[in-house]
């Protein structure tokens, strides 16, 4: 199913990444429920000074963030932003905020945003 | 007196009624209760027997509560009334308010005691642009309370009243038929919730009270060093500026719920990269917690993606976090929103700075991260034309800031003649912040992060950012600092306070700093308040034009600190003197800006004239020109104290300044005359 795959890719990713260093300060569970209809997906998210671990399963959890499938996949991919959604009431949060705006640095950006300064490939001008 | 603006607020949340309690809200302003930048009243009128009230007195108890007494009747002509009303309310997760209607009378009296309830639900930036509503409302009666309810798609925000008292509720208010003893009073609380929709398990279900804000206050106050000056209104303006500072803390629950300086009041409560760093700097011998507070807040939101909407990039500070509808469905950026192009250097600025006062080395060692990724951010996202300059140019072209730097009005930056320079623009103070970052990141690299060759690297760096930018931007025949380079690397020539910052950052050479500091206070600039925003002259120079003339006490408080940081402490002691003789026009209330009007012309300053107020960073002010007059620096473990202040100020004692030395006393006297 092309729909599972979304999100299956993204945690994959995160998994196989092992360490992120950005999230170094980080350590607790991060619980992902994908609705779909009345059926819902569980994603586990383990942080341990930035180890990352994914699981699948109903263990207990820090912050609990749960949303529609659609907007999951959006956010995934880069398409729609997990903070605006948030204040939308459309990604429920429930929990301990905090370690969710650290773990937003897993998030891509919007695939189209461009580059810009030495980021970007420009060679340097003389100085 | 029915119309004077009375203000309460609790962090974001806040209250602006007339004199008499009442909120009227015309689509345009800036009445009402809000919270999370969303209007939850715009209308909440008391009527007795269907008659408005009249205003005796207001008592502004304490920031986040006020008392109204008030009378029947609106006239001007005092009558002798039979009755009186007290309304004290105090704000917090919405209102609280303890309604009293005594009876004078000695006869008994019924009365229909009658409030109009109704909100428009407006995020802040609808009130700001006066934009029509998407959604649906609703009102409904439960028991007991009314719901003014508001909703678009799965966004929504209600407004919950009840009374403790027996009331009938309607769609529109609530009304109480009572029954007044001869001398006789009745009494009712009536609360007023804001309610977040799904937002609220992650905002937390334990609203402050009024006595943990009391205590807290009181905390605050007790915490922060004691000042005792000859010259009486600093003490007051001291006084003012620390009460002020407590009333705009503010703790976002989405950031961990830690304290840190919110801009200012009532637009801006919310959390800015620039001004609650700015903020922070100055409080810094006096709250130092505050820095902590701003640090953590801002690292945790550091952006980590590229976003064009949001002007995001890797290891890049914010510049304004918004809660309300049109952020909530991206018809603006603000979630957060990151074009801003001077917060991430002054993190790091910010950074050291604190370390410097406080010790507090953990939090370095723990923000390492994101200290890194700001200072990598300047040279591989910022550095726009790759000419090695920090430079600035929205992504966003449609919600997004055009200038990126304080001065961040669209015609702030412009040649002399006038025009204004093409994109990216690099303004003159980013180079001096990137240069300070440098210079303090790679002392925190040698002492915390133990990675020397950093610290070389960024010596490096800065030492050549140094060189270049004193041949680059500075401007042979006048004799001071460019206000920014152009696209093409031209130098946008006017003079402007922006010098000021430059001697702050210690970008400036030592033989050029002379000739600065004779421009900052020469006619051109200095109005004998403070130093004008942009010089008198140039093209785009007016005394009331927001950054092109005013003057601003943040601005100037950075200024006399470079200027004391260059050895002008004279130069500094006048720009203090200015700003705090201002400061007591305005009652000990610095406002953000106010007129460039010469000083001999008007006698007086010119508040400009929709400046926000109480603003964090000219709240500010005044500490930063304390710690510049009494020329606090640490220096290891100790602090040094080097004062140089007005000859007017006689006598002045800081008692207690916190730091990683425990707690010293700073004295001085006055000795350094002011001319004029």
């Amino acid at each position: 199913m092309a729909k599972t795959d979304s999100i299956a890719k993204f945690m994959d990713g995160v998994a196989s990444r092992g360490h992120e260093p950005s999230l170094a300060n980080a350590t607790g569970t991060v619980r992902f429920e994908v609705v779909d209809g009345k059926k819902s997906e569980r994603w586990l998210l383990t942080v341990t000074r930035g180890e990352l671990a994914v699981s699948r399963g109903n263990a207990r959890a820090d912050v609990t963030l749960r949303a529609p499938r659609a907007l999951f996949e959006q956010i995934f991919r880069g398409k729609a932003n997990a903070t605006a959604a948030f204040l939308r009431g459309a990604l429920q949060i429930d929990g301990n905020v905090e370690l969710i705006v650290l773990v937003q640095r897993l998030l891509p950006g919007p695939p189209a945003s461009r580059r810009k300064g030495r980021a970007a490939g420009w060679a340097a001008r003389p100085r | 007196m029915n119309d004077r603006e009375v203000k309460i607020l609790d962090g974001n949340t806040f209250v602006v009624s007339d004199s008499r309690g009442d909120i009227e809200a015309s689509p345009t302003d800036a009445a009402g209760l809000f919270s999370f930048d969303t209007r939850f009243l715009s209308r909440w009128i008391l009527s007795l027997n269907g008659e408005r009230l009249g205003a005796l007195s207001v008592d502004d108890l304490q920031y986040f509560e006020t008392r109204f007494f008030l009378v029947p009747g609106t006239g001007t002509v005092y009558i002798d009334a039979k009755l009186s009303v007290i309304r004290q309310r105090t704000v917090g997760g919405g209102f609280h308010e303890e309604l009293t209607i005594l009876n004078h009378d000695e006869q008994p009296i019924e009365l229909s005691v009658r409030l109009d309830a109704a909100s428009d639900f407006a995020d802040l930036f609808e009130v700001k642009d006066a934009l029509k509503k998407k959604g649906r409302y609703s009102n409904r009666v439960e028991r007991g309370r009314l719901v003014l309810g508001y909703e678009r798609e799965t966004f929504r925000r209600e407004t919950v009243i009840s009374a403790s008292e027996r009331a009938a509720f309607d769609e529109n208010g609530l009304t109480f038929a009572i029954k007044l003893a001869p001398h006789g009073s009745w009494s009712t609380e009536l609360h007023v919730v804001a309610g977040m929709g799904t937002m609220e398990t992650a905002r937390g279900t334990g609203r402050r009270r009024k006595v943990t804000m009391e205590r807290s206050l009181e905390r605050w106050l007790d915490a922060a060093p004691r000042l005792r000056c000859d010259w009486q209104p600093l003490e007051a303006i001291y006084r003012r500026s620390l009460v002020d500072l407590a009333a705009l803390r503010f703790s976002p629950e989405v950031a961990g719920g830690k304290s840190l300086p919110a801009a200012g009041l009532p637009w801006f409560m919310t959390m800015f990269g620039r001004d609650s760093i700015f903020t922070s700097l100055q409080a810094l011998p006096f709250a130092p917690d505050l820095a902590a507070g701003t640090l953590r807040a801002l690292g945790e939101w550091q952006g980590s993606s590229l976003d064009d909407f949001r002007d995001e990039d890797p290891g890049r500070i914010l510049h304004e976090m918004r809660y309300g509808e049109m952020t909530a469905f991206e018809e603006r950026p603000h979630s957060p929103y990151y074009g801003c192009a001077d917060a991430t250097p002054l993190f790091v600025v910010l950074l050291d700075e604190y370390e410097r006062w406080t010790g507090d080395r953990k939090l370095v060692r723990e923000l390492e991260y994101e200290a890194r990724a700001a200072l990598d951010w300047i040279d591989d996202y910022a550095d726009l034309l790759g000419n090695g300059y920090l430079s600035y140019q929205r992504r966003n072209e449609k919600t997004g800031l055009e200038n990126q730097c304080w001065k961040d009005s669209w015609d702030s930056i412009s040649f002399r003649d006038g025009t204004l320079p093409g994109f990216p623009r690099a303004t003159c103070e980013l180079q001096g912040y990137a240069y300070d970052a440098k210079v303090r990141g790679a002392r925190l690299a040698r002492l915390v992060w133990k990675d020397p060759a950093l610290a070389e690297r960024l010596e490096q760096e800065a030492a050549d950012l140094k060189r270049r930018f004193n041949r680059d931007f500075w401007i042979e025949d006048g004799e001071y600092f460019a206000l920014a380079l152009d696209e093409d690397g031209r130098q946008v020539d006017t003079l402007a306070s922006n010098n000021g910052h430059l001697l702050w950052s210690g970008i400036v050479d030592k033989s050029k700093a002379r000739a600065v500091a004779r421009h900052l206070l020469g006619p051109r600039l200095f109005s004998g308040w403070g130093v004008r925003t942009l010089a008198e002259g140039e093209g785009r120079y007016n005394p009331i034009g927001y950054h092109v003339g005013t003057v601003w006490p943040f601005d100037n408080s950075f200024i006399a600190w470079g200027l004391r940081r260059y050895g002008f402490k004279q130069e500094a002691a006048r720009v203090a003197a200015g700003i705090l003789d201002a400061a007591e026009f305005f009652e000990g209330r610095l406002p953000e800006a106010f007129g460039g009007y010469e000083r001999s012309l008007t006698k007086y300053p010119v508040q400009y004239p929709t400046a926000c107020s109480p603003q964090a960073w000219s709240t500010g002010a005044p500490l930063l020109l304390l710690r510049t007059m009494l020329g606090l620096e640490p220096h290891g473990d100790d602090l040094i104290i080097d004062a140089a202040l007005p000859s007017t100020m006689g006598r002045l004692e800081l008692l207690d300044i916190p730091g990683r030395w425990g707690r010293i006393d700073a004295f001085g006297r006055g000795r350094v005359e002011i001319p004029g």
